[in-house]
């Protein structure tokens, strides 16, 4: 069995507020990264995500604790240890006035890269992130996509085994979102990279990630495959019904209970249904909670018709990181 | 880890280089000011009496001195001012003194203060009661005592004031020469009158008899000592006294000192954008971070300075019809100046980048800070004649930079201790700043 390219090891940070009193940013966080894993950490704003990850890369130095890359510990052996890691930070951390091509070079030559080997590094970056053509115009002449690709082609540049992208995707539009998750599998998948991502994206996260830490309030909380994660909380689907009545009765919930077995609650919400497109004509959401709910769907459509509640609209909400979160913590991740 | 110094440093030169804004402000303001200044004193670049634009500068003089008798004779050593500033009926037109200056004799220091005070006259020279009895050297008195001449300038005209002040001081420098000399040669006499007894019997019945009466005014006569503002060298070339070294000089170390800021705010700006947390986290030491910067800014400095000095060089040399170069004749030591000063602003840069938390107050910090440097360091106007300024510019690189400049313009080398001071104020700026600096970025 292969060792773990990361180690964490009881990584904790404390900082002072402004009254003196200290408080844990980061306490006793734990885990591995797998070699060729993509692992996430995702928790709310000021969870402690950056704050870990700052440590990881050397940018602060932990209060207690320890993290090792390819066995090189962050604190004993820095410099040696970030040979081995790339970052791909949330902002774009380039110079404007540089082209792109100068801004590869010179983080290029910060990480060791010299004459023939920083042109072959670069010039394979400017093809990985596909602007060789735009190479020689200035970053101000950008668009915010391709700036976000050079942002990620400097990270890479140095052939890390590990590398670390905040937020990688954030305000940019659909097709540059498309072409970085491809460009991070790929990654994973074809360069054997680890992969260290954060997102707020639920969808990203999942996607992409092969285990998923989630920190809260400096502390890592759950962790695991996404399906480990949600099996771990035990979610069940959510059937939200907009219905045109405004009333249902007790012995329809009864009914749908005892009729189909999988159904572990059901309540109506007389209030309006906050879906526009029914708020005119409908008075109420019924909201069922199933295991396997779209097996459930057709008898409950069912059972609804013949009581007469004028089904409107029908939403399946499978388990996800979102539920898992709120599950765990009683606060939705957004927060 | 040179060449990761360098790669800093040079890509720190490249944006900086490339960016006009930063090069319109570098460069063409200082040398537009250069050339304006240039232009104002083009009679005293071309060094002729006649072209001076500066002329007739009004000056009362008020000789207080209420002299001594020395070797029986009245001696008023204040009078020389008189003598000297003074026309005896039409101004002499080859004389350059009466060219520049207007000046006539007064009676009443408070008269000739007010009359400073009200515009009449750009400055009173106000020589005090004691200046003979100070600086006469006699069988009684072997030593002079320290005296003051008083130069009573209008701070709206620090041009003129200036002027005047520097006159003054060359001739209380020649009075203080002419009494040195004196002083030597009684000594001599003495010393040799103890040593050959046949002499010191003779010495001593020539002097009791006043056969042995001496005439020492050759020792301050203008006519076998002339004093002219463009004779100041103590290394004996004769150097004119050029404004475009003084004004020239001043103006590209006062403008340096924004360049150094900027060079300083450039680090709270990467640390603003992300772009110095990504250079934190590659494998490069923080120390080489901080020095490529530093380097960046110091080249930055050095390149603005000497490019204003060569543009200033052709000013003066289109003003005065030939190349001249107007720094002085000693590269190595200009060179060695400009480093200096550059090494003192950037330690100041660094410093001030340290200090403040956002690029903001470092421009805000950073300006008031070059102003105030410039202002009591003599880049507005000269200092040399407001009492307080005058002290509180030594605390400036202004002061020692611009001082070595003229110095250095004017053929002297004795710039040690400017050097030694500039250079200890760059590496101590910068150790604090980058001590401070570093322990920011790791909270």
């Amino acid at each position: 069995m292969q060792s773990a390219l990361v180690r964490v090891l009881e990584l904790s940070k404390t900082f002072k507020r402004n009254g003196g009193e200290t408080f844990f940013a980061v306490k006793d966080v734990s885990f591995d990264i797998q070699r060729g894993e993509i692992f996430s950490l995702l928790g709310p704003n000021g969870a402690g995500k950056t704050t870990t990850i700052s440590m990881i890369s050397g940018l602060l130095t932990p209060t207690k604790g320890d993290a090792t890359i390819d066995g090189h510990s962050i604190t004993k052996e820095p410099l040696v240890a970030k040979r081995l890691l790339g970052v791909v930070p949330q902002e774009i951390a380039l110079y404007p006035a540089l082209s792109a091509r100068q801004n590869l070079e010179f983080f290029g030559k910060l990480y060791g890269l010299r004459g023939g080997g920083l042109k072959r590094a670069v010039d394979e970056t400017l093809d990985l992130i596909d602007l060789k053509d735009r190479q020689k115009d200035k970053l101000e002449h950008f668009s915010g996509g391709m700036k976000r690709r050079v942002n990620i082609g400097v990270g890479l540049l140095h052939k890390p085994q590990l590398i670390y992208m905040d937020e990688p995707t954030v305000g940019i539009d659909p097709q540059n979102r498309r072409r970085i998750l491809d460009t991070v599998l790929r990654l994973r998948d074809e360069m054997k990279m680890s992969v260290l991502y954060t997102s707020h994206l639920m969808e990203e996260v999942q996607e992409i990630s092969n285990r998923v830490g989630i920190i809260d309030h400096g502390q890592l909380i759950a962790m695991g495959t996404v399906g480990e994660l949600i099996q771990k909380v035990g979610e069940e689907d959510r059937l939200i019904f907009t219905l045109e009545s405004d009333r249902v009765d007790e012995n329809i919930i009864q009914r749908l209970k005892s009729e189909i077995p999988t159904i572990t609650s059901a309540q109506f919400d007389p209030r309006a249904s906050d879906n526009p497109d029914a708020a005119s004509m409908s008075a109420g959401k019924l909201t069922v909670f199933a295991t396997r709910g779209r097996k459930a769907l057709p008898d409950i459509i069912r059972i609804a018709n013949e009581a007469g509640l004028g089904i409107v609209s029908v939403e399946v909400r499978e388990p996800d990181l979102e539920a898992v979160f709120l599950h765990l913590t009683g606060r939705a991740l957004r927060d | 880890m040179l060449r990761k110094i360098w790669s800093i440093a040079y890509k720190d030169l490249y944006i900086t280089f490339t960016d006009r804004t930063a090069l319109l402000i570098m460069f063409a303001t200082p040398l537009t000011l250069a050339v304006i200044i240039g232009l104002v004193f083009s009679g005293f670049i071309s060094n002729q009496g006649s072209d001076v634009p500066v002329q007739n500068i009004p000056v009362v003089v008020v000789n207080l001195d209420e002299g001594v008798i020395a070797n029986n004779m009245p001696l008023n050593q204040g009078q020389l001012f008189v003598d000297i500033l003074v026309p005896q009926g039409e101004p002499d037109p080859d004389n350059t003194l009466h060219q520049l200056t207007d000046a006539v004799q007064g009676t009443d220091a408070a008269a000739a203060r007010a009359g400073v005070d009200d515009g009449t006259y750009r400055a009173a020279i106000i020589i005090p009661p004691e200046f003979s009895r100070s600086l006469t050297v006699s069988a009684e008195q072997r030593q002079m005592t320290p005296t003051s001449v008083e130069v009573y300038a209008n701070p709206a005209s620090p041009v003129s004031a200036s002027i005047i002040s520097s006159i003054t001081e060359s001739l209380a420098n020649q009075i203080a020469l002419g009494n040195i000399s004196i002083a030597a040669t009684i000594d001599a006499l003495t010393a040799r009158a103890v040593e050959d007894p046949a002499f010191g019997v003779e010495f001593g019945a020539a002097a009791v008899t006043g056969e042995f009466n001496p005439d020492f005014s050759a020792a301050f006569d203008p006519a076998v000592n002339p004093i002219q503002i463009e004779q100041q060298s103590v290394s004996g070339e004769t150097a004119a006294f050029n404004p475009l070294v003084l004004f020239g000089s001043s103006q590209a170390v006062f403008f340096m000192m924004f360049t150094a800021m900027a060079g300083g705010n450039a680090l709270l700006e990467e640390r603003r954008d992300g772009t110095l947390q990504r250079q934190l986290v590659s494998p490069t030491p923080r120390i080489a971070l901080l020095l490529g910067k530093f380097l960046g800014t110091l080249i930055t400095c050095i390149a603005q300075v000497t490019l204003l000095f060569l543009g200033l060089t052709l000013v003066g040399s289109v003003l005065a019809g030939e190349l001249k170069f107007i720094w002085g004749s000693n590269f190595l030591l200009i060179g060695l100046t400009i480093l200096c000063v550059s090494l003192a602003a950037s330690g100041i840069g660094a410093l001030i980048a340290s200090i403040v938390r956002t690029p903001e107050q470092g421009n805000t910090v950073g300006t008031i800070v070059a102003m105030l440097i410039g202002l009591f360091g003599g880049a507005f106007f000269s200092v040399e004649t407001v009492p307080i300024m005058n002290i509180f510019s030594r605390f400036t690189i202004n002061y020692w930079g611009v001082n070595a400049f003229t110095k250095l313009s004017q053929g002297q080398t004795d710039i040690g201790l400017n050097l030694l001071i500039l250079l200890i104020l760059g590496v101590v700026f910068f150790a604090i700043g980058m001590f401070s600096f570093n322990r920011q970025l790791d909270v």
